[in-house]
């Protein structure tokens, strides 16, 4: 999915805008003429700028605003690739309630699973995953990964 | 005691050692596997090495991405996918010589050359780093400053992408470093009231989302695409080798020079340098026409580069805490994680730990040779493993390396903020490693350019008042000129379209 230089370079403009603006808030001191806005509106200038040239580049092509490839169009596809984010998300919202190992051995199984892994195989690699990262990461490394409802058994 | 015996004992630690074998292996599949790349490694190897001293993490990450480097060139002649994009200027090349029977020769020459690019990077490592951190003891706010932004116009310079994109790219990283409590007045930037965002972007979690999780992304989609069969290299990979070397010698020099060369400069690494070495042996060669049909000579030079790029690309790390590519990058932040702040004080403070570093890499690229050997043997078997039960075992790598870096659940939200947004880039275009070295150098870029113009008292002109600085300062600027004509030139063409 790719948007037209025109497009991006308008949003561009627009986030480098608001850079600009939310830089207006910072402080300044007085008799120091280098204040911490000075580098950050640079930048935004800079954004701006090369938004702008995306933008008036975009213009002059006349390419279709959005582009979509061929794999967006076939569900499967579309469902694994969102998977991948998807589960992240998962893990953020529910690895501290259920705790790590539920939580990774869950995860593991469903994606394993949704990627056309035999069930004979998919359960006993989730299971001895979780188990050795669990065993690194908290076991030799320290990382407090949560619990969660294995909290009294841990 | 003397440093360099010091350096000895700590690399020559049986932990030490069992954490470079490790690693070794770990960088050998990862390098083979198509789709996992030598900084994706690093930057998954960086939450492992978290909790250990300063030797064996860097051990580690030097091994696994020499390793890595070389482990690219295997699936890029047996399959045509090159493992790492390092690997992918001359993955065609290769193929083509598989399909004339000659895989044996291509593997033997591709590992052979790797070893030898690798020590020569090395070599110039060792004899320039320590040389030029005594020139760079001198070095006030002006010359870091030049140096920085050098760095940073080499990175968009030197990649294939469009400068306006690349641009784009380096002033969000540079933005995305402004977060938190700004350096000078203590004040905080960007943070929203969010007490994490005060400590600033973490770096670690960052890398993990643009390299490993964008890479996942996209890996997903055509995870069921059947692989081709994977033939096997029998016999002896060193048959035809001497008659390689007596004809081609000047190329594996020449592309060991220029990979050491292109490594060396800030903010280009091995895939650049690969490019360029393989560019410059068809238009030196005496059969251009050959080339693309599976002819050797390509070949040499450029497995050399990118191996000898990766050990010269710690000299601006090192001596000036400014990334020669993405993955020193990571190094510098673990650099300073470890509180061995890069730059030429380190030389002077803990010379035993810089001759370490120099000792691995050595070890390194003479481990490359029996466990490579082993690696062309058993590429069948490596690359068999399933894909499907490969991607969410690296997605649970990156979730629990994200958090180790933050002890919470931000640096997983951060990883996957940046991951979306990684991919998100690569779909338009942009380059990604441009905003990772503004990230890391944002810090000094903005400390060394605020400092230098309060010593002016707004006097530009002072930035070019001392001789390194000016030198350096006209250089940059001069970049900058060319970069702009030749926008201007790209621009009319780009219009009838």
């Amino acid at each position: 999915m790719r948007m037209n230089d025109a497009l991006l370079g308008a949003l561009l403009l627009g986030f480098a805008g608001w850079v600009w603006w939310l830089t207006t808030f910072f402080p300044s001191f007085p008799g120091q003429d280098y204040g911490p806005n000075l580098f950050p509106r640079i930048l935004a200038a800079g954004i701006g700028f090369c938004a702008l040239v995306l933008l008036l580049r975009g213009l002059r092509q006349r390419a279709p605003l959005l582009v979509v490839e061929g794999w967006m169009a076939q569900p499967r596809r579309v469902v694994s690739f969102l998977l991948i984010p998807l589960a992240s998300l998962a893990y953020i919202l529910v690895s501290d309630p259920l705790g790590f190992i539920p939580t990774a051995f869950l995860l593991l199984l469903g994606l394993f699973l949704w990627f056309q892994a035999r069930p004979v195989v998919a359960l006993p690699v989730a299971a001895g995953m979780t188990l050795l990262v669990h065993w690194f990461f908290a076991g030799l490394m320290r990382v407090p990964l949560p619990r969660g409802v294995l909290d009294s058994v841990l | 005691m003397d440093p360099l015996i010091e350096a000895f004992g700590l690399v020559f630690d049986p932990f030490v050692l069992a954490v470079i074998g490790l690693s070794a292996i770990f960088g050998m599949f990862v390098g083979a596997m198509p789709g996992l790349t030598a900084t994706m490694a690093t930057a998954l190897l960086v939450p492992v090495t978290f909790f250990m001293p300063p030797v064996p993490a860097l051990g580690a990450i030097v091994t696994a991405t020499t390793m890595a480097i070389f482990a690219g060139d295997i699936p890029g002649a047996m399959l045509r996918m090159p493992g790492t994009p390092a690997s992918a200027a001359y993955a065609d090349e290769s193929y083509a010589m598989t399909q004339k029977g000659q895989l044996n020769l291509c593997m033997g020459v591709n590992l052979v050359f790797s070893v030898g690019g690798g020590l020569i990077g090395v070599a110039v490592l060792i004899a320039f780093a320590p040389l030029l951190a005594e020139v760079a003891i001198n070095f006030s706010s002006y010359e870091y400053f030049w140096l920085a932004c050098l760095g940073l116009t080499c990175a968009v310079f030197m990649s294939n992408a469009d400068p306006v994109k690349g641009f784009l790219s380096l002033f969000f990283g540079l933005l995305l470093a402004t977060v938190g409590i700004d350096p000078a007045a203590g004040f905080p930037r960007f943070t929203f009231d969010d007490v994490n965002l005060m400590g600033g972007v973490n770096f670690i979690a960052t890398m993990i989302g643009m390299f490993a999780v964008s890479e996942l992304m996209r890996g997903a989609v055509t995870f069921d695409l059947a692989t081709k069969a994977v033939p096997q290299a029998v016999g002896s990979l060193f048959r035809g080798l001497g008659e390689v070397t007596r004809r081609y010698w000047l190329n594996f020099l020449r592309g060991s020079a220029i990979g050491t060369a292109i490594g060396a400069l800030p903010g280009a690494g091995a895939d650049i340098a690969a490019w360029i070495s393989y560019a410059v042996a068809k238009r030196f060669s005496k059969q251009p026409e050959k080339f693309g049909t599976g002819e050797v000579e390509g070949i040499v030079d450029a497995t050399s580069a990118n191996n000898s790029a990766l050990g010269s690309a710690w000299i601006p790390a090192l001596v000036f805490g400014i990334p020669g590519d993405s993955i020193t990058a990571i190094v510098i932040g673990v650099l300073y994680m470890k509180g061995m702040n890069p730059g030429p004080t380190v030389f002077q403070e803990n010379p035993q730990l810089i001759y370490a570093v120099f000792l691995i890499f050595i070890l390194a690229n003479l481990i490359m040779f029996p466990l490579g050997w082993a690696a062309i043997k058993s590429a069948r078997q490596i690359l068999r493993v399933p894909r499907n039960l490969l991607l969410p075992v690296i997605l649970l790598f990156c979730l629990v390396g994200s958090f180790a870096m933050t002890n919470s659940l931000y640096g997983v939200v951060l990883m996957l903020a940046m991951g979306v947004l990684g991919w998100v880039m690569e779909e338009h275009g942009i380059p990604i490693a441009p905003l990772i070295l503004g990230l890391v150098l944002g810090e000094m870029l903005e400390q060394t350019f605020v400092q230098s113009m309060i010593k002016a008292d707004g006097a530009f002109l002072e930035f070019f008042s001392r001789p390194i600085a000016g030198s350096l300062g006209v250089f940059t600027l001069l970049i900058w000129l060319v970069m702009l004509a030749r926008g201007f030139r790209r621009a009319p063409a780009a219009a009838p379209a």
